[in-house]
């Protein structure tokens, strides 16, 4: 239960099969009667309720311009439920946490929004830990974060009345920015009260990747240059822009999936051991990690690393698409990218020489994320006599969604007289070795946050880092203007470019 | 269609494009391409096996478990059928219960048994090759007594206790609270209303280790009638200036907790009692892995109360 308090510890907790459970918390959500808001924040919070993981003392207080009152704003709730809580018709649980859920409204630079704030935290008692959510568009997080200062709601003169901030990605769109939101938000707050979130962090499998390598003696022995042969990351998508197309226009693959999503899975799967499981320790050698990531523009100038690409019209799923230029919102001539693909080289000991490519796209085939640990092939193929078959590298792929789990790809004697080889594949599946259903995302982190546990958010030094590594590539394809631009038809795995570019090196992206 | 996906259809298969990924996941599982997670032997009269055998096999549909049961009798060689999921060993003989379980229990795993009544020493000579022991009988007293002598080689628990977890989750919610915390040691009087007495006696025997009382709390078990779903109907903590109680609310679906008095604004809250379940039940405790030390307190401080 709660965890970092001073006085004396709960004697009912000893032995409990629960997990801890914040101090009290009132969790006040900018953005309140937006997407985020209805899909995801709202259904976690009734679901940790339900859990029984949020404290005795909790409230909900939603800010947002709309103007509602708090009934409304409890029928939002509700319909919220409903729809993304599979939650037909309100239940108890629903219901209480109505009960404690206010609303208020205003515009976001408006000075009096916050006093109105102020005065409903003080006059409805809620309780003193408050938990800020800017589920708003990152163009306002500098107003919210100032404005909260001024009103000195962001300042802490007491442990039980705690003040943390929760910021969505994207943070910043390169590094100069990434620098002056980190700045701004660093002006009212320390870093320890920060808590940007990444929803692929709070992920079982990702998290679990720290279990399969530092709680398992068998795997880390290999897990370095002189095993592995190289390393690929997939993030696929089949749909296409959706309703995204003002925020992706602007954003591209790069900065949508590549600098957030993806730099963490490679820092997850190349990091040194940490000291201990403590978030400072965890987010240290992270950040080693990218710090030793060698430039993505070579010093001639060359883009030998990295490939983008737009897809144009096909077929996936059994469905025709339109091209990325056609879809609604989209510049009839855009240049965004929305298929990245890049070859990262680290200058550590453990990594040197041994590539990791990421990739990612929208209007790919299949949905999938995965990192796929290619080893090296065995030094001698001492079964070539009798079996003309090559051997397969060994392969560890950890399956990030849809479907959580780990397989591991081995050779294995056929059942026949002959010796004949053939690859197999064994297979762990999170979801049904246990029994349990795993968590959403967001409940994990929402919670994480209320518990003031930082270990799966990003820290600003991490975030700075990984713009370093990827902005000078959005320099280069910026200059470059309206040119290269490859096209891939959707429905296919990428441009030929991304093959060429494993294929200089004697490699192949996996079949997915 | 790719190689690998029309490879795992069943053979005639017939699915739209467009519900390939969701058909292969279904696959996957049907084809049950899963990691088992550990042996559960159960062991009981014939009558106690079906709805156990029922509960594990809906665990088996979503976890990875091997299946053991054995029902009571005489025989050395008892009827054997196996499935997919389970191997029954019907009427063997006590003293061969654990030569049985150490032939059919998965190796390098945790071994659970899932005790449902029978001779006692056989208990003992399972509970000897058990990782965990899961007690589930309707008089306990005497189970109680010669399993806890146990707990230093066997991880102990009763499904009691596990129907008790919501109850003593929301009690111990509200000890976060710090006065209410403050106000543990002065507690006068310890009230449970329920239909179980077994499970009344376990709720004050953990409180009682818990809280550290002595004889100056006076504890009340009422046993009330109730629906016979719920072991406890309420649980009410009287002390100075505070009161803390927990009881079923009407609906009967969820556990309501309050605390009024002393200088703390009133609280109250409420949760679902959650899935009672014999599938949900074994589920968590399936879930558990340690030594229960708070179990093994209370079970010895419901011992040494008046029966």
């Amino acid at each position: 239960m709660s965890v970092g308090r001073d006085d004396a510890v709960n004697p009912l907790l000893d032995g409990l099969r629960i997990e801890p459970t914040p101090d009290p918390t009132t969790l006040v959500i900018f953005g309140a009667s937006g997407d985020l808001t209805r899909r995801k924040l709202l259904p976690a919070i009734y679901q940790l309720a339900r859990g029984q993981r949020l404290p005795a003392q909790f409230a909900v207080i939603g800010v947002a311009r709309s103007a509602m009152s708090d009934d409304e704003f409890r029928n939002h709730l509700h319909a919220s439920l409903k729809e993304f809580a599979n939650l037909s018709a309100p239940d108890e649980v629903s219901t209480l946490l109505a009960s404690r859920t206010t609303y208020v409204s205003g515009e976001m630079d408006d000075a009096r929004l916050y006093q109105r704030l102020r005065s409903t935290l003080t006059q409805t008692g809620a309780p003193d830990g408050i938990l800020f959510y800017l589920a708003v568009p990152p163009t306002v997080y500098g107003t919210v974060v100032k404005q909260l200062g001024a009103a000195e709601l962001t300042a802490s003169d007491a442990p039980a009345r705690w003040r943390r901030i929760t910021v969505e990605k994207p943070f910043g769109t390169d590094l100069a920015s990434a620098r002056q939101l980190n700045a701004l938000l660093h002006q009212h707050l320390e870093e320890r009260q920060i808590f940007r979130i990444d929803h692929y962090l709070g992920k079982e499998t990702v998290q679990n990747l720290l279990v399969f390598r530092f709680g398992n003696g068998m795997f880390e022995p290999v897990w370095n240059r002189r095993y592995i042969d190289h390393v690929q990351i997939t993030a696929a998508e089949t749909v296409g822009v959706e309703r995204r197309a003002a925020y992706y226009e602007g954003a591209g693959a790069l900065r949508d999936m590549v600098q957030n999503h993806l730099m963490q899975l490679l820092a997850l799967v190349a990091m040194e051991p940490p000291m201990a499981f403590a978030a400072e320790n965890v987010r240290d050698r992270k950040l080693d990690v990218i710090v030793s990531a060698q430039p993505l523009l070579e010093e001639n100038g060359s883009g030998a690393n990295f490939v983008r690409a737009q897809y144009g019209a096909g077929w996936v799923s059994g469905a025709e698409v339109p091209a990325y230029r056609r879809e609604d919102g989209v510049n009839p001539r855009s240049t965004t990218e929305t298929y990245v693909a890049l070859r990262i080289l680290l200058d550590s000991w453990r990594w040197a020489g041994v590539p990791f490519y990421i990739r990612t796209g929208k209007r790919l085939p299949k949905r999938t994320t995965e990192i796929a640990i290619q080893f090296r092939r065995p030094p001698l193929h001492i079964f070539r006599s009798v079996s003309p078959t090559a051997i397969a590298s060994n392969l560890l792929i950890i399956n990030v969604q849809p479907d959580e789990g780990i397989s591991i790809r081995f050779e294995a004697k056929l059942p026949a007289t002959r010796m004949q080889l053939a690859p197999v594949m064994m297979n762990f599946r999170y979801g049904s070795a246990f029994g349990t259903p795993v968590p959403e995302a967001y409940e994990t982190l929402l919670l994480d946050a209320m518990l003031g546990d930082p270990t799966l958010f990003a820290r600003h030094d991490f975030v700075e880092s990984s713009w370093a590594l990827i902005t000078p590539v959005l320099e280069r394809w910026r200059a470059s203007g309206q040119q290269d631009v490859p096209a891939y038809e959707a429905g296919e795995w990428g441009p030929r470019d991304a093959d060429d570019m494993l294929a200089k090196d004697g490699r192949r992206w996996r079949t997915l | 269609m790719s190689a690998q996906a029309a490879a795992l259809l069943p053979e005639g298969a017939v699915v739209a494009f467009v519900d390939l990924e969701a058909t292969l996941v279904r696959i996957r599982e049907r084809r049950r391409m899963r990691a088992l997670t550990a042996t559960v032997v159960v062991i009981g009269e014939a009558a106690r096996l079906p709805d156990a055998a029922a509960a594990l096999d809906r665990v088996g549909e979503t976890g990875g478990v091997r299946t053991i049961l054995i029902s009571e009798g005489e025989e050395s060689t008892p009827t054997v059928r196996v499935t997919d999921d389970s191997i029954a060993l019907l009427g063997l003989a006590p003293r061969f219960h654990d030569n049985a379980v150490a032939a059919l229990r998965l190796s390098s795993l945790p071994t659970v048994v899932w005790w449902r009544g029978g001779a006692l020493d056989a208990l003992e000579g399972v509970a000897d090759l058990a990782d965990r022991l899961v007690l589930d009988v309707d008089d306990p007293a005497e189970v109680w007594r010669r399993a806890i002598a146990h707990v230093e080689r066997t991880a102990l628990t009763d499904l009691r206790w596990t129907r008790l977890t919501r109850w003593r989750a929301l009690l111990a919610h509200l000890f976060d609270l710090p006065d209410v915390r403050a106000r543990a040691a002065t507690v006068r009087r310890l009230t449970i209303d329920g239909a179980d007495p077994a499970s009344a006696k376990l709720f004050a025997g953990w409180l009682r280790s818990s809280l550290r009382w002595t004889n100056g709390t006076a504890i009340d078990l009422r046993q009330s009638a109730g629906d016979g779903a719920l072991p406890l109907e309420s649980v009410t903590l009287s002390a100075d200036d505070l009161e803390i109680a927990l009881h079923v609310r009407p609906s009967r679906t969820c556990l309501e907790a309050s605390v009024r008095g002393g200088n703390i604004a009133t609280v109250s809250r409420v949760v679902p009692l959650g899935d009672s379940a014999l599938r949900a039940l074994i589920s968590e405790e399936l879930g558990v892995r340690a030594r229960d030390t708070a179990f093994e307190r209370a079970l010895a401080a419901a011992l040494e109360m008046p029966a």
